[in-house]
């Protein structure tokens, strides 16, 4: 059973509760991605560094975790089929990785939030498939369905065909087609998904969007609502850093579907978080998925907001909120001053933090829907871009624009 | 053992009274003084006589002085003004530039006269003036007329230099005359003023009556017509904006201004240069001082916005022209804030419109100006009866006319980059061949580019032919050189000479 309630409303922003069976995602949310699968065995929480590390946040090690309970990050989180090949791994290990679902694995076994699995369209289309030490598979929209399945997954999407700003126009269409087709396909297997089957489009402003789900609705068999359960948005993340495009591109494909009725799905955007995510939200994202957590962890990053990072060794732990660095334990690993560590236990402890500070603003995010004042939700944009200069302009201008137009039309008066 | 610094007053009165440069901030001294004392009405007049001897006299009718006040009118550094635009002391300084002082003035029933003799001649003598006190008992209402006789005004008062339009833009741009303080209070200290100068010096109109009150252009955001952008202008309404400080204190920043176009912007009073003038003001009694341009931030041009910034916390100099705390807190303060409020100003939507309507404009006239330049190359093409190349697209278009009608051969482009040195490669009946396709045979020849790579040139005319042979006289690239026009080729190199032929189109295209 799947199911998504808008619960409140501020301006376009919305919270909402994503129930996909038994499990509950409150939105707006970040999925962190995670690498389940890196290349190590079981007894390793199978591998990958920093991913592990993560892991065993995720996992509730208390070696890893200090004691302490920090599920609330891992509420729902997102894997990618393409990343079950990053470590350079044997076809082998590969078919026993997908023998069972992650939560069958013992150390996985506790595991209680949502898992998003997504097809990797990007990485599998520009690698031409899947590619390990002794094996290359070429995946079709039914191979990563499969794949993605085998992960036990409470959320699916269908193999997507990403555009880029500098496609040709024909280049583009053939991709938009591609993914139309795969989404067809998709919808065929519905009925295999245990979960909420999700549906990627892509475009960066009104018409590439329209063609985007006008291509898609010509080749599914139904209506999008009744094959798919949420919408994503997709290739975006070439322009991460140009906030104008990311707004323009949210918020046109959110008019999109009011005008077609599908405002009552969820509006994923795939491989975006950071200082965006407060805007993207008041134009009425619901959900986000990124890895800028734990990569600007292992570049030796540390998160002071959304907006600003410093060298681990320059971080003011005490002068931050998050439970990360509130708690000694990892405090001291940040500062690496405990015995036997592993950069992975240092760099593993930064990324939680900087996941907790995208998750908190998210979470004040809900707090302000939930007041249902759209006042409330300009003054929270306005002081989180405070002393953002490159960046306030675009806060402003969608306060002005959707909210509160900071010059009425009739304000002429004088004191 | 202690010492005590010692001041030399002589130099102190001096220095300030030399600060002052304009001999219009007399001006400004005058109407800030009479505002202090709460005036209503404040009279200049300024007099020359033939010998070119200046006279100011200010009278207003403001709550007078007493002996105290007289003394800090006259004092350096004394003023008893604590929350006034006089509180330093220094204004009426100014006034020492001259060769007599004499105030009239009468408060709470006391009327006093006092003069004081060639105060400057003093000065400059090493020497402090003194004045002179009577007082007298009065049942005037109370007022203050202060006369100023000799004022060292320069050429400043010359007729030549000065003008009522000069000083009514001045006492807009540069006092009280032209504060923002009405936008913010309903309890607004009114002041009228006027100006007179003697008939020596401007009698082409009447004084000038006005009041303490900057008045932006008549506001027009959405004017009918085709080219208007120019006359667009749009009010921002007073803003207070509070900023809180590290150390607690918060500051009040009250601002307000107009953005509009060229037409709007010259109905504003200006002094000095008027493109200059416009941007962000910082100001201090709603009285301007300096700009802050960079509010506006590098997607805008300043000069569509006019928009004055006071803050009380700001610290000037003597003469009033510069901040002098900038490199504290807050200034700083005061600098983020107004970045924060511009950027808004700028995300406005009527701004976007204004902007946008700028730019649709410049096209429009774009256009016009295409539409006649057509016109011209229309008649021009008509007088030479066809195309007459004269860049390279039209050689391209002359090279397909010749394949198309009845060539010994067929050659069409294959390919052409405009700024290489091989600019075409052609598709001949013997195959690709590089090419260099030009206007003018001579102006490949004249930039010194090498042949290694030509087998053909196209041209539409071989040029300057007596370029070419004198080419043909020295060397080209360290080679020989034979231009075979005869043959309509090329003939370059010593040993294995290399052979380009030459299509010259004009002979061929009709």
């Amino acid at each position: 059973m799947v199911s998504f309630d808008v619960v409140a409303e501020a301006g376009e922003a919305r919270r909402g509760q994503l129930q996909i069976s038994d499990r509950t995602l409150e939105t707006p949310h970040l999925f962190p991605v995670i690498n389940f699968y890196a290349g190590g065995n079981e007894g390793a929480l199978f591998g990958g560094g920093v991913h592990r590390t993560i892991k065993e946040f995720l996992a509730h090690d208390n070696e890893v975790t200090g004691g302490e309970d920090y599920s609330d990050l891992f509420r729902g989180v997102m894997t990618s089929i393409s990343s079950l090949a990053d470590y350079g791994i044997r076809e082998k290990k590969l078919d026993w990785y997908l023998g069972n679902e992650i939560r069958e694995w013992d150390c996985f076994s506790d595991y209680n939030g949502m898992i998003f699995a997504d097809s990797g369209g990007y990485k599998i289309l520009k690698q031409g498939g899947l590619e390990g030490k002794d094996f290359e598979k070429d995946i079709d929209q039914d191979k990563a369905l499969d794949i993605q399945l085998a992960l036990g997954p409470d959320i699916v999407v269908n193999l997507d065909h990403p555009i880029h700003p500098d496609d040709e126009f024909e280049d583009r269409i053939e991709k938009m087609e591609q993914t139309a087709a795969n989404a067809a396909r998709f919808a065929e297997r519905r009925d295999e998904v245990d979960g909420a089957c999700y549906l990627t489009v892509h475009g960066y402003y009104e018409a590439m969007l329209e063609r985007s789900f006008d291509l898609i609705e010509d080749e599914l068999a139904e209506p999008i609502p009744e094959a798919f359960d949420g919408i994503a948005l997709g290739s975006l993340v070439p322009r991460k850093d140009n906030v104008e495009v990311l707004v323009e591109a949210v918020s046109d494909c959110k008019r999109e579907m009011q005008q077609r009725g599908y405002d009552d799905l969820p509006l994923h955007v795939l491989g975006i978080s950071g200082n965006a995510m407060p805007l993207l939200v008041a134009v009425g994202a619901d959900t986000f998925d990124s890895a800028s957590y734990l990569h600007q962890a292992i570049n030796g990053k540390y998160c002071v907001n959304l907006f600003e990072t410093v060298p681990i060794d320059e971080a003011n732990f005490d002068s931050c909120e998050c439970r990360v660095c509130n708690d000694d334990f990892h405090r001291a690993r940040m500062r690496n001053e405990m015995d036997d560590l592993y950069q992975k236990d240092i760099l593993g402890s930064v990324a939680a933090h900087n996941l907790a500070v995208q998750q908190r603003e998210l979470r004040k995010f809900r707090q302000l829907i939930a007041e249902g004042d759209k006042d409330r939700v300009a003054e929270y944009l306005e002081e989180a871009v405070k002393d953002q200069k490159g960046f306030r302009k675009f806060a402003y201008q969608l306060i002005n624009e959707r909210i509160n137009p900071y010059f009425e039309e009739t304000d002429t008066t004088y004191a | 053992m202690h010492k005590k610094p010692q001041v030399n007053e002589v130099n102190e009165f001096i220095e300030i009274a030399s600060d002052f440069e304009d001999p219009l901030e007399v001006i400004r001294e005058a109407l800030s003084n009479s505002y202090d004392a709460d005036a209503t009405q404040v009279d200049i007049k300024i007099e020359q006589d033939k010998e070119g001897r200046n006279t100011l006299v200010i009278e207003d009718d403001g709550h007078g002085m007493d002996e105290d006040d007289l003394s800090s009118f006259f004092d350096l550094g004394n003023s008893n003004k604590d929350d006034a635009i006089g509180y330093k002391g220094h204004g009426t300084k100014i006034y020492y530039k001259s060769d007599e002082i004499r105030v009239e003035t009468v408060k709470d029933g006391t009327r006093i006269e006092s003069v004081m003799n060639q105060p400057w001649a003093k000065l400059n003598n090493r020497e402090l003036p003194t004045y002179s006190i009577e007082k007298a008992s009065s049942d005037e209402p109370s007022r203050t007329r202060i006369e100023v006789h000799g004022f060292r005004a320069g050429q400043g008062f010359d007729p030549q230099k000065l003008t009522y339009n000069k000083i009514e833009h001045y006492i807009k741009w540069k006092t009280i005359g032209g504060s923002t303080a009405w936008h913010f209070t309903d309890d607004f200290h009114r002041m009228d003023i006027t100006v007179e100068l003697s008939s020596t010096i401007d009698e082409t109109r009447d004084q000038i009556q006005t009041d303490n009150r900057l008045e932006f252009s008549p506001e027009n955001r959405d004017p009918d017509g085709e080219l208007v952008a120019e006359k667009m202008c749009k009010h921002y309404p007073p803003r207070e904006l509070t900023v809180a400080l590290d150390d607690g204190r918060e500051l009040t920043i009250e601002v307000v201004g107009m953005v509009g176009g060229k037409e709007a912007r010259n109905e504003l009073p200006t002094y000095g240069k008027h493109s200059a003038q416009f941007g962000i003001w910082l100001a201090k009694d709603h009285i301007k001082v300096e700009r802050y341009n960079d509010a506006i931030g590098a997607d805008n041009e300043f000069f569509h916005f006019f928009f004055v910034a006071n803050c009380q916390e700001l610290e000037l100099s003597a003469n009033r022209e510069k901040i002098r705390n900038k490199s504290g807190d807050v200034y700083q303060a005061i600098t983020d804030e107004l970045d924060r409020f511009m950027t808004k100003v700028c995300q406005d939507s009527w701004y976007q419109k204004y902007i946008e309507r700028r730019k649709l404009e410049d096209k429009k006239r774009s256009i016009r100006s295409q539409e006649s330049t057509l016109e011209e190359r229309r008649q021009r093409t008509e007088e030479q009866g066809g195309l007459s190349p004269s860049n390279s697209a039209e050689v391209i278009a002359m090279l397909e006319r010749y394949s198309a009608n009845g060539a010994p051969e067929t050659v069409k482009i294959a390919d052409f980059q405009m700024d290489d040195e091989v600019n075409a490669i052609l598709d001949t009946e013997n195959g690709l061949e590089n090419a260099s396709l030009q206007v003018k045979l001579s102006d490949f020849f004249a930039d010194e580019s090498p042949l290694t790579h030509i087998d053909r040139f196209v041209c539409w005319k071989l040029g300057d032919l007596d370029a070419l042979s004198q080419i043909e006289r020295s060397s080209y690239m360290g080679e020989s050189i034979r231009f075979d026009f005869q043959n309509n080729e090329v003939r370059y190199g010593d040993e294995s000479p290399k052979l380009i032929p030459v299509l010259e189109l004009s002979e061929k295209v009709s």
